[in-house]
């Protein structure tokens, strides 16, 4: 069989920080992964906390952290580890190109696609909306044919938010992408990657550009990077910001592409297309798990076990039965608010937390998975991200936070 | 709605997973035809939404033409939809009321026109200079196959007839080669090295004549009743194999993907599933070696880097690249990932006139990548993969088992 230090299973955000981590630790490190991960479906920036319990905007995710319930996960996790994380993942993007910032100190504010700003703690450069400080004119670009990317509706809704000083303007740009299927970010963001499409946008952008113009735009600014932004920037001589956007993201597969490539450099062995199907064990400890590949299933073996399959959203939990959950691969206990009264909140988009949404495994202070009494089912089996139960990513706005910062706790375990 | 996709609705696994679709859009994000062409209009709309469609009418998706099975959608899935098999259960839907062109009738049959060459004297000689005279005068461009690239030359002679040439060492450890119409009679040699490797291994190689060609150029030019008349064939005979305990090995990845993975999904015969286990790749059977310790790993040393293009058939297998590992091992080897997506070749869809820009547009990373790499080598498990290789990225590529062959 193929032995690993650790095994690391699924790739979306916890679980390719748990990969980077370990392989940094000096680990042998085999990912196991089917479908792409959900980077391409997420905004790629780093919530940590944006609303506490009682949906009140958190000014600062390191002192609202301290007034959630003992059983959240960041309690769990601890802040020293939770900065530490944080600082993993600075470092990470620095050294890969493609440098986030921020702090846990405060937020940093986004732009959204339909005008609005949200809160994120980490987050590149392009995405910061601190840049609207200090202008005074936004100019809002569209690209012709671009789906749910819509000037007016921006317009409307960022107008009371930045304030009526400044001026708006919407600016269509033609990038060429009209005429055959739907136009994604994704496509005008590889028209940006080539230099023609830089050229033409600049041409375009140009004579509405001045020191204090702030342009903004959709989620196009290169698909890799911050090289395209950055040009972009010296060139109009101008601001230039991105709204966070429908999927696909560009922004996450930026950072699911410079996540891959070093994963790649260090050496961590990625078996794609491969879904793992169950656990082999022996009393308290995992050995090995087994992974259906074409035709045949295959066994790995590793001392750790780290799994990031990202519960009840992408199938790591799933519920076939009314309070029935399954975790699907260890059959760990599962957490849940009971009573169907409980379940879910009629409004969907309401300001109140969804029930269903807190479903997950609860763990030690070491993220082992622990039985209704509290007590550790395997000693070298580690839940993060999406997996771990008691919290609602969507109300909060803690997904990506908890993912990194439960990723690199286990490793560090 | 026809017979036919009444009973296809009836049997494909395949169509059953579109209703898992979620429309996320991961498999957009990895297209790599999208990437190349605005005209396709992604396998998210061609393959599981067309498909809710059709049971309300009869419809024709015009850009399902674009899609290369290459299957990157299908990897990128989170949900298990099999995207690109819906794609050609449509295909060969759409070609059951129109015909088909020449050139695709040629495309997908090159199994039938090779056993014409064989039979005559000087065969593959005079019809690979057929093929160059017929390249200088543009005949294969007005059949609408790329003009600008070589067709396949047919070696001197067929790795079957190579074969009977080759004395083993008997064994009681067998596993038969399955050479795929590409290794049979374009590339012998890799048969030849995959004999010699396993040979070191201690075990003896069979080859079963009545095997025929694994019918993946038909699927994906839309001759699916044909490719199901191979799939009995070889099903037969994988089974008759397994009856005996003998494992059938391929070099061939698009070959192995077919006969492990995707008759299953296009026809859904339980008979599939289980010829299906008892097919392996060459590294996925050598790794299964390595694991019990009985890899014969007594190399001599190589000095060589090697890039390592791994063909995106390898990668829908699910279990990782194991030839990187097991070269890596070779004493002086070195082995580098190429890690630049597909190389647009995709079987016979990059010799196609009007996708030979969209291949080359997608090959474009990995060119580069052979460019700035400046590997000794250049090695891919993929015969079509290879050829790819050498008309854009104008090195010689060779098949990563040859390399292992050298290390013995």
């Amino acid at each position: 069989m193929k032995h690993s230090d650790t095994i690391v299973i699924g790739s979306g955000l916890a679980g390719l920080m748990a990969a980077y981590t370990s392989v940094r630790q000096g680990k042998t490190v085999t990912l196991l992964t089917t479908g792409s991960g959900s980077l391409s479906l997420n905004s790629g920036v780093i919530d940590v906390l944006g609303f506490d319990g009682n949906h009140e905007f958190v000014a600062s995710p390191k002192e609202g952290i301290k007034s959630l319930p003992e059983d959240h996960p960041y309690k769990k996790i601890g802040m020293d580890m939770l900065e530490k994380a944080v600082d993993e993942f600075l470092a990470f993007t620095k050294e890969y190109g493609f440098p986030y910032h921020g702090s846990l100190e405060k937020q940093i504010m986004v732009p959204t696609a339909v005008g609005t700003m949200k809160p994120t703690c980490l987050a590149p450069q392009s995405l910061d909306g601190a840049a609207f400080e200090g202008k005074s004119k936004v100019v809002i670009v569209g690209i012709s044919g671009l789906k749910d990317f819509y000037g007016d509706i921006i317009q409307e809704n960022i107008r009371p938010l930045l304030g009526e000083n400044l001026s708006y303007e919407v600016v269509m740009v033609d990038a060429g992408l009209e005429g055959g299927r739907d136009v994604t970010t994704l496509d005008a963001a590889r028209w940006l990657d080539q230099d023609k499409g830089m050229a033409a946008l600049v041409n375009a952008l140009k004579p509405h550009a001045s020191g204090n113009a702030v342009f903004l735009l959709p989620q196009i600014l290169g698909t890799s990077g911050e090289s395209v932004a950055i040009a972009l920037r010296e060139k109009l001589g101008a601001e230039v910001i991105e709204t966070t956007c429908l999927p696909p993201s560009v922004n996450g597969l930026r950072l699911q592409k410079m996540f891959h490539q070093a994963l790649m450099k260090l050496g961590v062995d990625i078996i794609e297309d491969t879904k793992v199907l169950r656990a082999v064990t022996k009393g308290s400890k995992c050995t090995a798990v087994v992974a259906q590949a074409a035709a045949r299933e295959k066994t790995y073996e590793a001392d750790k076990f780290i799994l990031a399959t990202g519960g009840f959203y992408s199938g790591g939990i799933t519920m076939r039965e009314f309070e029935k959950p399954r975790e699907m691969i260890f059959d760990l206990p599962v957490w849940f608010v009971p009573g169907e009264e409980n379940w879910s909140n009629e409004q969907l988009f309401s300001d109140k937390p969804q029930g269903f949404a807190k479903t997950g495994i609860r763990t030690d202070e070491s993220l082992r998975p622990v039985d209704d009494s509290g007590k550790v089912v395997f000693d070298n089996v580690y839940v993060i991200g999406r997996n771990l139960g008691g919290y609602d990513f969507c109300f909060e706005h803690s997904g990506n936070g908890v993912a990194l910062a439960s990723a690199y706790k286990a490793v560090m375990m | 709605m026809s017979e036919t996709m009444n009973a296809l609705q009836k049997k494909a696994e395949a169509m059953l997973t579109a209703d898992h679709c979620l429309s996320c859009t991961s498999c957009m994000s990895s297209c790599p035809v999208m990437e190349a062409s605005k005209e396709y209009r992604g396998p998210k709309l061609v393959g599981p939404a067309h498909n809710r469609m059709r049971f309300s009418q009869e419809d024709v998706e015009e850009s399902l033409d674009f899609c290369s099975n290459c299957k990157s959608c299908d990897r990128a899935c989170p949900s298990g939809v099999e995207v690109s098999t819906l794609n050609m259960l449509h295909r060969a839907e759409y070609y059951r009321t129109h015909p088909h062109s020449q050139r695709d009738d040629m495309l997908a049959h090159g199994e039938r026109m090779a056993k014409r060459v064989r039979m005559l004297p000087f065969g593959a000689t005079f019809a690979n200079l057929g093929m160059k005279i017929g390249k200088c005068f543009g005949i294969f461009g007005s059949m609408g196959i790329a003009g600008e690239r070589d067709m396949p030359a047919y070696a001197s002679s067929s790795f079957l007839s190579m074969f009977k040439g080759i004395s083993q060492k008997p064994s009681e450890k067998k596993v038969v080669f399955y050479p795929g119409c590409f290794i049979n009679e374009n590339d012998p040699e890799v048969g030849v090295a995959f004999v010699k490797v396993m040979q070191k291994n201690g075990y003896e190689v069979l080859v079963d004549e009545k095997f025929n060609c694994c019918g993946s150029p038909l699927v994906v030019t839309g001759y699916l009743d044909e490719a199901l008349e191979h799939a009995h064939n070889n099903v037969a005979r994988i089974l008759e194999w397994k009856k005996k305990g003998i494992p059938v090995v391929a070099c061939c990845t698009s070959c192995s993907l077919m006969l492990k993975k995707e008759y299953g999904e296009l026809f859904d015969e339980e008979e599939m599933k289980e010829a299906a286990t008892n097919v392996y790749d060459a590294f996925e059977f050598l790794a299964m070696l390595e694991e019990e310790g009985k890899l014969n790993t007594e190399f001599k040393s190589l000095s060589q880097s090697l890039l390592y293009h791994v063909p995106c058939h390898l990668k829908s297998q699910g279990f990782g690249t194991p030839a990187a590992r097991i070269l890596g091992k070779i004493p002086g080897v070195k082995v580098e990932l190429a890690d630049a997506g597909c190389c647009g070749m995709s079987g016979n869809y990059g010799f196609k006139q009007d996708k030979y820009e969209i291949s080359m547009k997608i090959g474009e990373e990995l060119f580069g990548r052979i460019k700035t790499a400046n590997a000794d080598k250049v090695i891919s498990d993929c015969g079509t993969c290879r050829l790819q290789i050498q008309h854009g990225g104008h090195v010689e590529p060779c098949h990563p088992i040859e390399i292992l062959e050298k290390a013995y």
